[in-house]
């Protein structure tokens, strides 16, 4: 037990789960004061979020909605683990997304070979795109912090002028994009659920090994305790920078192509930002400090808790917005703590 | 007639007592000495009288009355000024604004910057501390700057005024300059307690010295009444200095060079200019001389942290000049900086994750671009015996080690590279008297094995004792090289403060 | 087609679109100032859109709008207050952390206050009315930009002018100064480091209040979910390349505005707003490029 859970969760994080409890415990009580102010029943509306995500017919939902937030958590996880932090999840989401609605239709050859190479060149949109704040903070000192959030307006504001004019379905009248072929599509597992979850698993597994076993994650890991540290131990900080950056992009290129040609089958404006999964992602991350198991586990129970929200808002009314309203409450309950964050 | 008194003073930080029992007198008028070896007590017995600190035990006294410093204010409204090692000043500031900070002239709602400026004058005058009062603090030198901490105080009319090793960062004449103001302030009535550990100040300027030792006040001496042993065999307890065992040097190749390297600072100045050196396997090489005179800009061009603007640096033969520091080491470099907590470890990482830097891509730690966790604990457990490290195990965070214990990390780390060259800066620093033992072993130990060691320390006593050869840097340039033989005390001294005509 | 761009109208949608990132930008400025880096400009200011236009609401008045828009942006902020200094977090994680919390819980109370989701615009909510100066019409630029303005676009320009004095010139703005520079130098003399440094989140936090009631009161008086859409991320760019000087940044902020603005305008010409909309960002990016290339190259 004690090796297993020694590669599985490195000592100090195993102490940051009671301050993860009583952060979480604290949002429960917090939340539940609100809901009462709202004229609503707490218990009822906690017990539909449990039901709601956890109970055997809705797992697979639940499970689903993981695939695209476990995906956007690691993509904000990587950069955290060095102390680097990606705002920009959204434009690089979208940037994948349509990517990947366009390649099966532009590119010639069958259907798998128009997914796979979606879902490849979505993860190199994204990932060129994340890169390029890496390199503003490394050539030209502009805080990556900043830029890659702002970078993310123009790359929305493209993506939604695209599907909205030139590469619309003109056949609905909806601003999206052609339906991508049913050939093209990912493989339905059961129910919701499609090769997308199985991959973004895979990138789950590959990112704890890596961050575990490869040296490549260990100067990350060090970078992020102290930056001077691995410069002065040699490590390549500004190559890091952009390595690491990328591959956060990448994933979140990735999860965009997943999201549709796995469920949506069309780039939707809007469709691929209005759920939030960066954000909630972003809060998972924040939350495990970088950390990738930490990260899947928190991204999973926000999952299980943003599902749940729609079953509550079905059967007690109560908005579900809420559910984001607590996952915000146990990040700052956390930052105060001292637990959370590092000179970043 | 006795104007500050220490009486008993006891204070602990955990296990170490930093005071235990020290008193001290010191009369109006006077300029008081307050002498010890780095961790005698000096600086704490300070902040306790400044009010930063408040003993365990003991009290305070001022002209004979019971004073207690709940914080600094309220030592200053008693009248007391301090000036710090480290200054507490604001760079984007002007003068005038740094003096009269917290204590500003106003008119309405506003500060009045002519009566402001206007006063500041007064004092620069009256205690002939030169300054421009609009210059802006972060454009000025360190000596300049210190008289602006001197002019602080005065400005809240401080009687008593401390200063905590003033003269670790003046070149010569601004120290003669300081001499001359604190004897003024003296005739004025003011009291002044000068905290220093150079007896050669002590002896020029001081009326009284007390000594500390290892927590205790040892004796208090008058200047005139006493002699350079005297003063030192109280200090350390013994009547020699740092003395190291070692054989005979055999140098062999060069295997650091730096050749005429140049680096100049955005205003032109030229802080290290045209140095030449050359560090051969199986000798040690020490670089003295007054912080601030292009030592740290010198290690940071031969690390890779800092490009030179002119000049080349080799290692083992090849040319790195503008090569990174993961280059240098990959040619032979290992390094000790001067900083063991911002730079030289991470906090919050594990031993065994700090004692693998360096070593992470290669076995028996990697394997390809893989890594080996046990074999990281192996290695870590290894090194911690060897260097007996008191840490709880490999997987303890380095944080929360003493700073001898955390030295020894960043050593065993940088040691067993076993890269032909090593540059230890500042080593020893803050470490007590038996991990500053170890590493001197280590470094010995080292050059023995036929590597090069270039040791920068502030401390010369260390130098004298571990170097092969001396190197003195002063503004930016190389005095000297003597050998070991050649190098005392009173030549290197003179040398550190820029009179080479008299050391001959 | 230059002269059809800079039309009187141009300036006005400028200098309203310049109001509440200026009042914004100088929050973050205080907050510079005291050495709290804060993030949460956009939460902030979307607290304050949303108060205001419950306040209007239920008081039937702008000015009740923009109480309630002060008032909870303030109370918003001591999560900033106290979260940066007496707790020690990490000023961007609290900052994210407040951004998110602000668009959920805005979100939330539009439904349950409300019951609408998305926007909410009602006949029952007063907005910001203008002021109009007929002498100031004739002049050309600067008139055409403040001939008919809300009241606070001009408290926005007051306040600014008034901060830079209280800044330089008063000994609060001295030690303020300082305690964002060295706050253990301002401590050892005298200066209660953590009481400045809440104040002035708090005095930051009213800034950012009267910002979002700008928001959602100032043109059409309406509520949109994340309606401060990245305008806080660019006030903390003005934060940035104005150096903590709040006349610098306010001049960050025109250059933003009159990129909107133009955006704006763009539109009536003919270009699609999605991609006119992005003309601030775009602008912010190359600002921030540009100067800290410019300040590489002085440094070398």
């Amino acid at each position: 037990m004690s090796r297993f859970s020694g590669t599985l969760l490195l000592g100090r994080e195993r102490l940051r789960v009671r301050a993860v409890a009583l952060a979480v415990g604290f949002a429960a009580l917090a939340g539940a004061a609100l809901i009462l102010a709202s004229g609503y029943d707490p218990l009822s509306a906690y017990a539909e979020i449990a039901r709601g995500s956890l109970s055997l017919a809705a797992l697979p939902d639940t499970l689903n909605w993981a695939t695209p937030l476990v995906g956007m958590a690691l993509a904000a996880a990587i950069p955290l683990r060095g102390g680097m932090v990606n705002l920009g999840g959204d434009g690089q989401l979208v940037i994948g997304g349509l990517i990947g609605a366009l390649a099966p239709l532009f590119l010639p050859g069958a259907g798998a070979f128009g997914a796979a190479a979606g879902l490849i060149l979505a993860g190199f949109g994204g990932g060129l795109y994340a890169a390029l704040a890496a390199w503003g903070e490394v050539r030209h000192g502009v805080p990556m912090l900043i830029s890659s959030l702002l970078l993310s307006y123009p790359a929305i504001g493209v993506t939604s002028y695209f599907a909205r004019f030139p590469l619309r379905d003109v056949s609905t009248g909806l601003p999206q994009t052609l339906m991508v072929p049913s050939d093209a599509r990912l493989h339905v597992l059961s129910g919701p659920l499609n090769v997308g979850s199985v991959l973004i698993a895979t990138i789950a597994l590959v990112v704890v090994f890596a961050d575990r076993r490869t040296s490549g994650g260990y100067e990350l890991r060090m970078r992020g305790k102290n930056a001077r540290f691995a410069g002065y131990g040699g490590v390549r900080l500004g190559r890091q920078a952009v390595w690491t950056m990328s591959c956060s992009g990448a994933i979140a290129g990735l999860v965009g192509a997943i999201i549709v040609l796995g469920s949506q089958f069309r780039f939707i404006d809007g469709a691929l930002v209005t759920p939030a999964y960066t954000w909630s992602g972003l809060m998972a991350a924040l939350l495990a400090n970088g950390e990738p198991v930490g990260t899947i586990a928190a991204a999973l129970f926000f999952a299980a808790l943003q599902t749940g929200g729609f079953a509550m808002q079905r059967e007690t009314s109560v908005p579900r917005v809420l559910t984001l309203v607590l996952q915000a409450i146990v990040i700052l309950f956390l930052a105060m703590r001292r637990g959370l964050g590092r000179r970043m | 007639m006795v104007e500050i008194a220490a009486v008993g003073i006891v204070k602990r930080y955990g296990g170490l007592v930093a005071n235990n029992g020290v008193s001290l007198q010191a009369e109006r008028g006077e300029i008081h000495g307050v002498m010890g070896e780095n961790g005698a007590g000096k600086t704490t017995l300070m902040s306790i009288l400044f009010g930063l600190q408040e003993p365990d035990a003991g009290e305070i006294r001022l002209r004979d009355a019971p004073v207690r410093f709940r914080s600094p204010i309220e030592a200053m409204r008693a009248g007391l000024g301090m000036v710090h090692q480290s200054f507490k000043l604001f760079g984007s500031l002007t003068v005038w604004e740094n003096i009269v900070y917290g204590a500003e002239p106003r008119r309405g709602p506003f500060v009045d910057r002519g009566a402001a400026r206007e006063r500041v004058a007064e004092l620069a005058e009256r205690h002939r501390l030169a300054v421009d009062p609009d210059a802006r603090v972060r454009d000025l030198s360190v000596g300049v700057r210190q008289r602006i901490e001197i002019l602080k105080a005065l400005h809240r009319d401080a009687r008593i005024l401390i200063l905590d090793e003033p003269t670790a960062v003046l070149t010569p004449p601004e120290r003669d300059a300081l001499f001359a103001v604190l004897k003024s302030l003296a005739s004025d009535g003011r009291t002044v307690l000068f905290v220093t550990h150079k007896l050669h100040e002590v002896t020029a300027i001081t009326d009284r010295i007390t000594i500390l030792r290892d927590g205790r006040t040892v004796v208090s001496l008058r200047t005139a009444d006493t002699d350079a042993g005297e003063i030192v065999r109280a200090m350390t307890g013994r009547n020699i200095n740092v003395t190291v065992e070692k054989r005979q040097a055999q140098p062999g190749e060069a295997l650091l060079k730096s050749v005429d390297v140049t680096i100049a600072s955005p205003s032109g100045k030229r802080v290290v200019d045209g140095v030449s050196l050359t560090v051969r396997s199986g000798e040690i090489v020490g670089i003295a001389g007054v912080a601030g005179n292009g030592q740290s800009e010198l290690v940071e061009a031969l690390v890779g942290l800092r490009t030179p603007d002119s000049g080349r640096v080799e290692i083992c033969g090849r040319d790195v000049t503008g090569a990174d520091v993961a280059t240098r080491r990959t040619a032979g470099l290992a390094y000790i900086p001067e900083d063991r907590a911002a730079v030289g470890s991470a906090s919050g990482a594990t031993a065994a994750d700090n004692l693998a830097m360096g070593f992470h891509r290669t076995a028996p730690l990697a394997s390809g671009p893989f890594v080996d966790p046990s074999a990281f604990a192996e290695r870590a457990r290894a090194l911690i015996r060897r260097f007996a490290i008191r840490i709880a195990s490999e997987r303890a965070d380095v944080g929360t080690l003493s700073g001898g214990n955390l030295q020894k990390i960043v050593a065993a780390r940088e040691l067993s590279h076993e890269a032909p060259v090593l540059i230890a800066e500042q080593p020893t620093r803050g470490l007590d008297v038996g991990a500053t033992e170890y590493i001197h072993e280590q470094l010995v130990a080292e050059r023995d094995n036929g590597r090069a060691v270039l040791l920068v320390s502030a401390e010369l006593s260390e130098i004298l004792a571990l170097s092969d050869r001396v190197l003195v840097m002063f503004e930016g340039r190389v005095l000297a090289d003597l050998p070991q033989e050649r190098a005392d005390e009173q030549s290197i001294g003179l040398l550190m403060a820029g009179r080479e005509a008299e050391a001959g | 087609m230059i002269q059809s761009l800079f039309t009187p109208f141009l300036f006005q949608s400028a200098a309203q679109a310049i109001t509440p990132i200026l009042l914004a930008a100088v929050a973050g400025v205080i907050c510079g100032r005291a050495g709290v880096f804060n993030l949460a400009l956009e939460g902030q200011m979307l607290v304050g859109a949303f108060a205001a236009i419950v306040g209007s609401y239920f008081g039937h008045s702008a000015f009740a709008g923009v109480a309630a828009a002060m008032v909870s942006a303030t109370v918003f902020s001591l999560i900033l207050g106290y979260g940066a200094t007496i707790f020690r977090g990490d000023p961007v994680v609290i900052g994210i952390g407040m951004n998110l919390l602000a668009s959920g819980l805005t979100a939330y109370l539009l439904r349950v206050i409300f019951g609408v989701s998305g926007t909410f615009s009602d006949p029952g909510v007063v907005g910001l009315g203008r002021i109009t100066i007929a002498g100031l019409a004739g002049v050309p630029l600067l008139g055409w930009a403040f001939a008919r303005q809300s009241a606070v676009t001009w408290a926005a320009w007051a306040l600014t002018a008034l901060i830079s004095v209280v800044q330089f010139r008063t000994p609060v703005g001295l030690r303020l100064r300082g305690v964002g520079e060295q706050p253990e130098a301002a401590s050892t003399l005298g200066i209660d480091v953590v009481r400045y440094r809440i104040v002035a989140v708090l005095v930051a936090g009213a800034l950012t209040g009267l910002a979002g009631a700008q928001l959602s009161l100032g043109a059409v008086s309406v509520f949109a979910e994340d309606m401060s859409a990245g305008r806080g991320w660019i006030a903390v760019v003005a934060v940035m390349l104005g150096r903590n000087n709040p006349l610098y940044a306010a001049a960050a902020c025109v250059l933003f505005g009159f990129a909107d603005a133009i955006g704006v305008n763009l539109q009536s010409h003919g270009l699609p707003n999605q991609l006119t909309d992005m003309a601030p960002y775009v602008v912010t990016l190359l600002a921030l490029v540009i100067t800290h290339r410019r300040r590489i190259i002085g440094a070398a």
